[in-house]
This record gives C-alpha cells, sequence and structure tokens, in this order.
C-alpha cells in the first residue's frame, strides 16, 4: 500500500511554510473548540496523521448542506477538500460521474476498509424498499448500510440525517428517518441544522480526522462544544428576553429597536446550536440577528412542532392553548354549576322521602 | 330544633394542612407566572425605561415558587411517617376500595341518593392521587427546561432525559403548558366537591382542612383506619 500523506505532507508538496502550518493548526485547535493547550497535539497529529479517506454520500435532501458547506471560511471549504482531507467520492461536488465513478467507490471501500470517514447528508425513506431515493441502480439505504459496514465513523450532516428532516414532516409519505438505523455500531456523530453552521461541519470532520476519533458528544450524540448551548442562552438579544421588551410583530417598533423576538415564536429556548456564538459566514450574522426568529432548525421535529411565528400551537379555529384552557374552564365551571342545581334537587327529594319515612314509623 | 351527634375525628396532622396550603399559594403563582411567561404582558410604550415586564422578575418568581413547592413535600411526607391519618395513596390495593369507588361515583352521578360516609372518600383520593401525578410532571418538565441551561451540570443530567421522552425541549415546554391547565381544572372541580361535601352531606371538610378533624354525624365506614 501507498503511503498515505499527512496534513504537513501536502504543505511541503505545495511549498507552504512551516509558520502557514502551525498557523493553520491554531486555527483548527480554537475551531474543534479545543483549550490551546492541545496545540501541541493538534500540531502532531497534522505532521503524522495520514489524511484522512472521506466517503460523502446523499440521501434524500435538498443538498443545502453543501451550500453552507462550501462558505465554510476556516478552514476554507475549498482548502479542507483538496489539502485537509482526501474526499474520494462525492454524490454533489465530485466532477466524475457514471459506472467508473461508482466502481471508484466500491474500489475505496475495500481500499481503506475500517479506515474511512462516512459523512452522511439526507434522510433514508424507507417506505416501499426504499425506491424513493436511488443512485447507481441501489437504494439509498443498500449504499448506505454498505459503506457504513466498512467505515471507521459515521458523520450525520445535517437535520436529515439526524432525524429525517422536512421528508420527515407528517405525514411521511416516504417514511423517511435518520441514518441511525442503519450505520449498526459505529460511532455516529449527530451534526443536526437545517443546515448546519459551515465552521461546524469542517470542525466535525477534521476532528475526527486528527485524531481518530469523535469529539465529547452529548446524549443526542452531538459535539458538545456546537451544541452544549441553548441559542436563547447564548443570544444578544437576551437582555431583551430578560427585560421583558418583545417585538409584537415584524414591523413595529420593537422589532426595529432590535428587541427579542420571542412572542413572534422564536424557538431559541429549545434549540441547541452555536448560531449564538459562532454565528454564520464568518461571523456575519444569523437568524436572530437578521430579525427572524428561530425556527429551531436543529431540532429533531421542528417541522412538526407548530407554526413558526407562535409560540404555542394554534388548533384551526379554536385557538391556542390558552384559549381551549379558559374554555374548558368555564365549561368546568357551569357544569359544576349545573351539579351544584341538581343536588340541592336531589336532597330535597331525598329529605322529603326520609321525612315521611320517619313520619310512617312514628 | 334537629338535634344531631357528632364525633370528632382527628385526620389531618399540622404538616400536611401547612403543605396543603403552601401548595395552594403555589400552584396559583406558579400558573400566573406561567402563563405570563408563556404570553409575556405587551410594553404599552416605545420607551420602555420605566416598564413593569421584567421577564426576568417574573421567571424568578416562578422558581422561587417552584422549589418552595417542592420542598414543602418534606412536610407532607413526614406527616405522613408520623401520623396515620395523613395518607399518601388511595388503598388501591384493598378489594373493597373499588366498590366504594362505584359506590360513591353512583352518588356524584345523581344515580342514588346518599353514598356511605368515609374519612377518606375513595374518588376524592383517585383525584388527590392523580393531582400528584400531574404536579409531579410539573416538576420533572419544570426542572428539565430549568437546568438545560448547562446539559452537563449536575441538574441537566438528572432532569435532560426527560427532554428526550417528550420528543424534544420544545414538546416539554407543550406538555409543561397543557398540565398546567388541567390543575386548574382540578382545583375547580376540587372547590365545588368540598364546598357541596361541607353542605349536602354534613361533612365537615372545608374546615378539617384548618383544624385538622373531621366532625361527622354517621360512624364512618373507615374509622377504624385511624386506630
Ligand atoms: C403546579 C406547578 C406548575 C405550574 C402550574 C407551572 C406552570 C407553568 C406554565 C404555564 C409555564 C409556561 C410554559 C411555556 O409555554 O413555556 C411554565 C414555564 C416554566 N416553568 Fe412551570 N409550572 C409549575 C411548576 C414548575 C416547576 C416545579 C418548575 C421547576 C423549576 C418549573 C419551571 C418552569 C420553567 C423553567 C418554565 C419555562 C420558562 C421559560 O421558558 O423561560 N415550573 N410553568
Ligand atoms: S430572540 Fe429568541 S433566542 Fe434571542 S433572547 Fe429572544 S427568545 Fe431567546
Amino acid at each position: 500500500m501507498e503511503k498515505r500523506e499527512s496534513l504537513w505532507d501536502r504543505c511541503l508538496d505545495k511549498g507552504i511554510s512551516r509558520r502557514s502550518f502551525i498557523k493553520s493548526c491554531v486555527a483548527l485547535t480554537s475551531l474543534m473548540g479545543l483549550s490551546t493547550d492541545c496545540l501541541s497535539k493538534v500540531v502532531e497529529a497534522a505532521e503524522a496523521k495520514p489524511l484522512p479517506v472521506v466517503i460523502w454520500i446523499h440521501g434524500h435532501e435538498c443538498t443545502g448542506c453543501d451550500e453552507s458547506f462550501i462558505r465554510s471560511a476556516s478552514p476554507l471549504a475549498s482548502d479542507l477538500v483538496l489539502s485537509q482531507i482526501d474526499l474520494e467520492y462525492d454524490h454533489l461536488l465530485s466532477a466524475a460521474c457514471g459506472a467508473p465513478f461508482e466502481a471508484h467507490l466500491e474500489e475505496t471501500i475495500q481500499k481503506y476498509k475500517g479506515q474511512y470517514i462516512l459523512a452522511v447528508e439526507g434522510a433514508v425513506s424507507t417506505k416501499d424498499n426504499g425506491i424513493f431515493c436511488m443512485s447507481g441502480g441501489h437504494t439509498f439505504t443498500h449504499l448506505l448500510r454498505h459503506a457504513a459496514e466498512n467505515a471507521m465513523a459515521v458523520i450525520a450532516y445535517g437535520t436529515c440525517a439526524v432525524s429525517g428532516g422536512i421528508q420527515a414532516a407528517a405525514p411521511n409519505p416516504t417514511g423517511s428517518s435518520g441514518i441511525k438505523m442503519f450505520v449498526g455500531n459505529k460511532p455516529l456523530i449527530n451534526v443536526p441544522g437545517c443546515p448546519p453552521i459551515p465552521e461546524v461541519m469542517t470542525g466535525v470532520v477534521m476532528h475526527v480526522a486528527l485524531f481518530g476519533a469523535a469529539p465529547p458528544l452529548d446524549g443526542e450524540g452531538r459535539p458538545k462544544q456546537f451544541y452544549g448551548n441553548r441559542i436563547h442562552d447564548t443570544c444578544y438579544r437576551r437582555p431583551f428576553f430578560d427585560a421583558g421588551l418583545f417585538a409584537e410583530n415584524y414591523d413595529d417598533a420593537g422589532a426595529k429597536a432590535g428587541w427579542c423576538l420571542y412572542k413572534l415564536g422564536c424557538r431559541g429556548p429549545e434549540t441547541y446550536n452555536s448560531c449564538g456564538n459562532i454565528r454564520w459566514y464568518q461571523g456575519m450574522s444569523y437568524p436572530i440577528q437578521s430579525g427572524a426568529a428561530c425556527i429551531g432548525c436543529s431540532n429533531p421535529h421542528f417541522w412538526d412542532e407548530g407554526s413558526f411565528s407562535d409560540r404555542l400551537p394554534k388548533y384551526d379555529k379554536i385557538g391556542d392553548a390558552d384559549k381551549i384552557g379558559v374554555g374548558l374552564a368555564v365549561m368546568t365551571t357551569a357544569g359544576v354549576a349545573a351539579h351544584a342545581v341538581a343536588s340541592v334537587v336531589q336532597k330535597g327529594q331525598r329529605d322529603v322521602q326520609e321525612a315521611q319515612k320517619g313520619g310512617a314509623a312514628e | 330544633m334537629k338535634e344531631v351527634k357528632r364525633k370528632e375525628y382527628y385526620i389531618f396532622s399540622p404538616f400536611l394542612r401547612i403543605f396543603h396550603w403552601i401548595m395552594v399559594a403555589m400552584i396559583l403563582i406558579l400558573f400566573v407566572t406561567g402563563l405570563l411567561i408563556a404570553k409575556p404582558l405587551q410594553v404599552m410604550t416605545p420607551e420602555p425605561t420605566y416598564t413593569l415586564t421584567s421577564m426576568d422578575l417574573v421567571r424568578d418568581i416562578h422558581f422561587v415558587a417552584a422549589f418552595i413547592f417542592c420542598a414543602s413535600f418534606i412536610l407532607r411526607i413526614y406527616g405522613f411517617i408520623i401520623n396515620k391519618g395523613d395518607r399518601l395513596f388511595p388503598r388501591v390495593w384493598e378489594g373493597h376500595f373499588y366498590e366504594e369507588t362505584v359506590d360513591v361515583a353512583l352518588h356524584y352521578m345523581l344515580l342514588k341518593p346518599h353514598h356511605a360516609s368515609f374519612l377518606r372518600n375513595p374518588l376524592a383520593r383517585m383525584s388527590y392521587a392523580a393531582l400528584y401525578a400531574m404536579v409531579l410532571v410539573e416538576i420533572l418538565t419544570g426542572f428539565a427546561m430549568y437546568y438545560m441551561n448547562d446539559p452537563n451540570s449536575t441538574g441537566g443530567v438528572l432532569f435532560g432525559w426527560v427532554n428526550v421522552i417528550a420528543g424534544g425541549e420544545m414538546m416539554t415546554h407543550l406538555v409543561h403548558h397543557y398540565v398546567a391547565w388541567f390543575i386548574i381544572l382540578f382545583a375547580i372541580g376540587h372547590i365545588y366537591m368540598v364546598i357541596r361535601a361541607e353542605f349536602m352531606e354534613g361533612e365537615s371538610e372545608v374546615s378539617s382542612m384548618f383544624s385538622g378533624s373531621k366532625i361527622l354525624a354517621h360512624t364512618p365506614k373507615d374509622a377504624c383506619e385511624l386506630e
């Protein structure tokens, strides 16, 4: 087997200076959410570890995650794809296609058995044996099982791969689900988001590449360094929330003043993501900063959790839980009052009967 | 004038009674502040410096009330240990419980003129068990939301699973909100039944939660349980 290059080897090839190499290692360290003490470890890994082979497959989805991914700035997606990982197969980014390309996939799987990282985007459509999503003559379920079986680790990119995403929204006609059931006992890293933040996508794959293991994960399999906080707890509009200053409409004075979007249905209070601190596109902005309430796109069932612009779901014309609650309370009170009247009548009859009985006995 | 002979039965320990009134106050506070958390008041002025809508304050009141409520269960459980009259759960493992429940239910459905006299009405006891179940749901979902500002904290680890079972943290909010309404529905029914028992059946229900004793004309079926 030929010797596989490390990141440092690649730099030497390209005539990139040691100084630039160390600089990118520093950037990588902070990006992966590690403390600067770990820099020497990162440098060592970058010098010695062969570049990781990555197979990137796409299921039932819109490929919006790639749109996000190619906008990663640190590391630049182009750097990552061309010099920091060995991207052997990618449904979307590869120039090649057809039978030779599929043959190359099989070759890669065999050659790097147990060594490659499998990145999966998109949901798995399971209904009718998965015929709703096919590539290269096979269903996606087949490809996913096969590729996952021989992988070192699997990364689920995007809410679709993690839990089904929009395909799985009710009524879920294609029986879509996340990939978890199909990857067996391989280490699985969930990177939800619709799409995930570009730097989070590159950061996770670089972590696996350099350390050969998954980063610390939370209970739902998400990397803690990126999904460890609610957006609400990192949001720059939080002081307005605490002060009780809310935009009531998207065009009122509160919205213009940049007040909290809670009453417009913001899902920040239950959404775990790095939008509040890393933000998007080199820290330029994120939905809440641009004035739109968070829709909770990294939550498993966010499509089905009520209207995006209300805190409480509305049930057609009846209204939300508070209206229904008031209605039920009024009805209960009326019921109770009716029962009271009926009870008084019954007691009256009872007393009369008892008096008669008492009279008869005397 | 009608003379009725009555006997006094001491049932509720002071611990239970104090707990009960703490619970009443806390549920009211929690319910009102909770609704305000879900639908905060509107700031009526574009110049908000002196508004009184502090969400932080409302949430803090909710949380302090929640902690007092949880702590007050210590009184309830202590009373249960030292006093035979304070019972935590209905005696569902005793066969006659069911017959008696049906008997009482038939009376409440106005199908029977009487129901047997009880110190602890089995149907009421069932409704209290349901209340405690709802309170437990509120406590679990409440702390699951409360502690997840740091999922790695002890509280986050202790209660984080609730969000998984609920199917996402948004669902936890909704469950917490909906169950809050059911607690209020319980309260309406409860207040009515207590007052009804006081006036219709001559059971000194209302005063028993102050004095601890019920003063009854008939010998209750479960009087022996106090010995
Ligand atoms: C009988 C007991 C309780 C009632 C009736 C009650 C009621 C409510 C209601 C109606 C809400 C609004 C829900 C929403 O739409 O987000 C709420 C929110 C909340 N409650 Fe409770 N609650 C109770 C007990 C508790 C307990 C024991 C805790 C534990 C700390 C708690 C913590 C919370 C939290 C963290 C929120 C969300 C606050 C936020 O979103 O900022 N609650 N409560
Ligand atoms: S805008 Fe959303 S995330 Fe930010 S403070 Fe308000 S509710 Fe929380």
